[in-house]
């Protein structure tokens, strides 16, 4: 090979590897991990991800260190409520009997103590026969108190080393609530994710991260052409490619005739 | 130069050994029209796979761990490729055995066509579009030596 090629293939070698690189970085960890929800089809909360229907599909999917626990965290959210599930892995023997999940709401987007007044929790009390309660608390002074009225709905599953909890949290537009925090479209609110293994709140609580979820406001519901645009121009290049290339069949079969004809 | 021409047509032929060129240039034909249509095959199998993924018919993996995520980019980029791969290789030959050249046109639409699968993906667009490059960069040194 002459110097220059080889110097050529090189230079794109290495900036190719340092363009990787780059989209690396930008997906670490950070400290307060900002999620933008996004609209898309009802998931069933039922603990498992159903592939086949890409019910979950459409979510942001982010990963998240939890105090050294890796976990897959998905926000998505439709018309009336805010979906968010949460994967992770732990060894078999490291799971709890009575492990939980919880998303403690902030009123807002503050990161402040106080203003963190609602929780939401999946509970297991045998995770072996994956029994599990979903739990709705309003925090006064850090101590929980049982809602009178549960909102949204949780579900999970713990299939070996796999845990999957659901959520689905109302998203109220306008009509307020005394026990839970009113989320409402367009607005972020913190949340506090946690993990602990004794069902005592928040004593039982071994890991916890704040996120800031920004839920999209209602009219952003309607597909922006922008985002259909891409996918029209695939398919178009998909169709042009699938014409092109059954012409080229025919092309390759006419030539066979040819050179059949010039042989006899 | 009369007794030239005289004298070499005399020189007594080979019907044997053009027989056996003959029979050498039908066999290379036949050889390069089947890889002419096995390539297309492959690159159509390749163009298929690639309409499953890249138009997210079908998920592979929905898990967001880095390690997944690029193992679903790098199978996209890899089907992307391959068919460019096996459709420059099946276009080349059919030029060449209707003996016109391969030129920088035909290139050009296929490495379009091949780019244009990525679009929904700018992971896989960039990735794709290096491993394009550097397949073009291959092909043209080739050439050279």
């Amino acid at each position: 090979m002459k110097k220059t090629t080889f110097r050529i293939v090189i230079s794109i070698l290495i900036i190719n590897i340092t363009v990787i690189s780059l989209f690396f970085v930008s997906k670490g960890y950070c400290e307060t991990e900002e999620i933008d929800s996004e609209f898309g089809e009802t998931p069933v909360i039922d603990g498992f991800i159903d592939l086949s229907s890409q019910e979950w599909n459409k979510a942001t999917k982010v990963p998240i260190d939890l105090g050294g626990l890796p976990i897959s965290l998905w926000v998505m959210q439709d018309d009336s409520n805010l979906y968010i599930t949460v994967q992770f892995e732990l060894e078999i023997d490291a799971h709890e009997h009575t492990e939980f999940f919880g998303l403690i709401i902030s009123n807002s987007s503050s990161i402040e103590q106080e203003e963190f007044l609602d929780a939401k929790i999946i509970q297991f009390s045998n995770k072996s026969t994956n029994d599990f309660d979903y739990l709705d608390y309003n925090i006064n002074n850090s101590v929980f108190l049982n809602d009178t009225d549960y909102n949204g709905n949780g579900a999970a599953t713990i299939e070996g080393k796999d845990s999957t909890y659901e959520f689905s949290i109302p998203i109220k537009d306008g009509v307020g609530d005394e026990e839970d925090v009113l989320l409402d479209f367009g607005n972020s609110y913190a949340f506090n994710i946690t993990y602990g293994d004794m069902p005592i709140y928040p004593s039982g609580i071994k890991k916890s991260t704040i996120i800031l979820i920004n839920i999209k406001s209602y009219t952003a519901s309607e597909i922006p052409l922008g985002n259909i645009t891409p996918l029209i121009l695939c398919i178009v290049v998909f169709s042009i490619l699938g014409i092109l290339y059954g012409y080229y069949i025919y092309k390759i079969f006419r030539l066979k005739d040819n050179i059949e004809r010039i042989k006899r | 130069m009369k007794e030239l021409k005289d004298k070499m047509s005399k020189i007594p032929k080979h019907p044997e050994k053009e027989h056996k060129l003959k029979k050498k240039h039908r066999t290379d034909e036949e050889f390069a029209y089947r890889s002419v249509l096995i390539s297309a095959i492959l690159g159509g199998i390749f163009y298929i796979i690639s309409i499953f993924l890249n138009i997210e018919i079908v998920t592979i993996f929905m898990n967001i761990d880095v390690v997944w995520t690029f193992l679903d980019i790098l199978i996209k980029v890899i089907v992307i490729l391959l068919f460019f791969l096996f459709m420059t290789t099946s276009i080349g030959n059919y030029k060449e055995l209707v003996g016109k050249p391969l030129n920088w046109k035909d290139l050009l639409l296929l490495f379009l066509l091949s780019i244009g699968q990525a679009i929904l993906n700018p992971f896989v667009f960039v990735f794709t579009l290096f491993g394009l490059a550097i397949i073009l960069i291959y092909l043209f040194v080739i050439q050279e030596m």
